[in-house]
């Protein structure tokens, strides 16, 4: 990896560190601060953003993993995310559980039903793999808006209640905002240092080649079932969040389409980055709500019949057409961007370095 | 007996559907080995363009019409969004139509609204009774489609120049063109060819169920037939597509509703975890 001027490792500890110069800690403090202190100055609407792309990034996190790093695709992310939000849905509407204790259990539900449907990736992979995950998608949704409906409520959905701790009232975004923004932290934190792990690494080389992973010794089923468990599971801790964002659940949330949303984020950002998962999030999520701002008044522009069309279809076309033009035009996506600026940037006035 | 004879009929009827969406997708995996997701979408932008031109023009030119709508929707398809991926990974060309078919979708919704259509057309014929069975006349224009498709693909598929060629670049884009096959005539071929078949499963669609942005749901189902048939066998999309239609129709009959929408997904994995290459699809083994 390239270092800024002037800076040499020379302990073990050194390299492997996260944060290597002194900028870097600033910039890191700096934006934690920035992120803690939000709620002093911004308003509800932008808190709920910062909300839902906490949880997006969450749950796009464990796709880059699944789909990034171990090269996995799945077509079936959201129903990943449904099972958490089942979960901790029922658990509290059902159990009267308490919250807190329902979010490693949305999580490690998600990740049981994940390896379940990732036992085809034994015999399957690209193509193939991808269809049974979007079998995945309708089967778990089906699942949810037939089955037991004591307990699921079908299409009628579930009431969530947004939690309480120690005189905390969560239902308020400013309060509900640090709770989320906490477990994505945390959540990144744990994603940026388990692809630099053994497993991580395992992950991108049977990405990379399966056959010579698996003769370099990687044993490449188990570490498929692991990319499967370790993807949802993330997946499911994000479900729970958005139930409880939300404060319903319901099968009609958990569409294809935000499945697919996901792996946008992910082509947008660059696949097997955790930064690009970061990125690509932002981007969309910020799209979206330009969308969200514009269409009325593009609205205005055309026929009262034709208004309430623009906001869906724009909603639709926007976010896949930029999908498709990152596929043709920057397949890495905006980290390799952000890449190729820090290397211009630290090489300058050089076009370029050895 | 009758009643059972007469879920059979509706069901290959079904699976008469099936089959037209997923020949176009077959057709574009045959000879380009790009998995075209888009199919569905692009079968209801047809039916869709169908309704307008037709009212618009009358049945006849209206039909031919649309039939050139859809060769340009192939071509311009291809020439903007399928061209740079010819030698690039598969998995990028199978998400860019991931992508389009949302693409596609958007613009249903902002040209046509989310209200349903009727499609103004009537096919020739009448519905004929067979001995308490009650055969509509669209299901033998549908399996008469579906096999003329079938003979004429295989046809151009096995014997003729062209058809070798786009089993060749299927095989590797990279070598067909250092071969000096045309790689982009064959990509600009077969998505015209997808386009005018999605058009062709639009006519049918339309007449019997009607138009509606949301019928790229039930028409998803064309995914596990393709699938169970054989993702490069045109005979599997027609077998594959009369099974699984018949099975819905059975379970929506003597079974539950609600596991009708999940069939063909259940189907689907089986399939792929006992015989992932379909009934008819060519094994492709690799080993170390």
């Amino acid at each position: 990896m390239e270092r800024p001027a002037g800076i040499f490792d020379i302990r073990y500890e050194q390299d492997m560190a996260f944060v290597r110069t002194g900028p870097q800690w600033a910039c890191l403090t700096g934006f934690l601060f920035l992120l803690a202190l939000l709620p002093l100055f911004a308003g509800s609407y932008f808190l709920g953003f910062m909300i839902l792309t906490g949880i997006a990034l969450i749950a796009v996190l464990g796709l880059n993993i699944l789909t990034g790093y171990a090269g996995q695709i799945s077509l079936g992310h959201q129903a990943f995310v449904a099972v958490g939000a089942y979960t901790t849905a029922v658990l509290m509407d059902s159990f009267h559980w308490s919250f807190w204790a329902t979010v490693p259990l949305a999580g490690i539900a998600a990740a049981a039903v994940g390896v379940l449907f990732g036992l085809p990736s034994f015999r399957l992979k690209m193509l193939y793999l991808a269809m049974s995950t979007l079998a995945a998608q309708f089967i778990i949704i089906a699942f949810f808006n037939h089955a037991f409906p004591d307990y699921f409520r079908a299409v009628g959905g579930i009431r969530v209640n947004r939690p309480e701790l120690a005189g905390i009232d969560f239902r308020n975004n400013e309060a509900f905002y640090y709770v989320v923004i906490v477990i994505t932290v945390l959540m990144t934190f744990f994603a940026k240092n388990l692809v630099r792990c053994r497993l991580g690494r395992a992950f991108v080389a049977l990405r990379d080649n399966d056959l010579a992973s698996e003769v370099i010794g990687i044993n490449v089923a188990k570490y498929k079932l692991y990319a499967f468990a370790i993807g949802c599971f993330y997946a499911g801790i994000a479900g729970s969040l958005w139930a409880t964002y939300y404060r319903s659940v319901n099968p009609l949330h958990f569409h294809l389409e935000v499945s697919i949303w996901y792996l946008g984020c992910l082509i947008v950002g660059g696949m097997g980055t955790v930064v690009g998962a970061v990125f690509g999030v932002l981007f969309l999520r910020t799209m979206k709500e330009i969308v969200v701002i514009v269409s009325p008044i593009l609205g205005e522009l055309v026929s009262p019949i034709d208004a309430p069309k623009i906001g869906p279809a724009l909603g639709v076309i926007s976010w896949a057409l930029v999908v498709i033009l990152f596929l043709i035009f920057e397949p890495r996506g905006l980290a390799h961007t952000w890449e190729m600026l820090k290397s211009r940037f630290r090489h300058w006035p050089f076009k370029y370095a050895l | 007996m009758s009643i059972f004879l007469q879920f059979i009929i509706g069901g290959m009827f079904l699976g008469g559907m099936y089959t037209l969406i997923a020949l176009g997708i077959v057709i574009i995996y045959k000879s380009t080995r790009v998995f075209n997701f888009a199919q569905g979408w692009m079968v209801t932008l047809g039916a869709f363009m169908l309704v307008t031109l037709i009212g618009k023009f009358g049945v006849v030119v209206g039909v031919i019409a649309g039939l050139a709508f859809g060769v340009l929707l192939g071509m311009v398809i291809e020439r903007l969004f399928m061209r740079p991926m010819i030698g690039q990974p598969l998995i990028a060309a199978l998400l860019l139509t991931i992508m389009l078919a949302h693409v596609i979708e958007g613009i249903n919704i902002l040209t046509w609204g989310s209200i349903g259509y009727d499609l103004p057309l009537k096919l020739p014929g009448q519905s004929i009774k067979l001995g308490g069975v009650v055969i509509s006349h669209a299901l033998l224009w549908g399996i008469g489609v579906a096999v003329a498709a079938f003979v004429a693909f295989s046809f151009f598929y096995w014997r003729t120049l062209m058809g070798r060629v786009m089993r060749a670049t299927a095989e590797d884009h990279q070598v067909a063109q250092s071969l000096g096959l045309p790689v982009k005539g064959v990509f600009s071929l077969s998505w015209v060819l997808a386009g005018l078949l999605s058009v062709i499963a639009g006519i049918f669609l339309g007449v019997v169920s009607g138009v509606h942005y949301l019928m790229y749901t039930a028409l998803l189902g064309a995914i596990p037939v393709v699938l169970l048939g054989g993702i490069d066998s045109i005979a599997g999309a027609i077998v594959g597509g009369m099974i699984l239609g018949v099975l819905q129709s059975l379970v929506a009959g003597y079974l539950n509703s609600a596991l009708t929408e999940v069939v063909p997904y259940i189907v689907l994995l089986l399939i792929l975890v006992i015989k992932p290459y379909g009934l008819f699809g060519l094994v492709r083994i690799e080993r170390l």
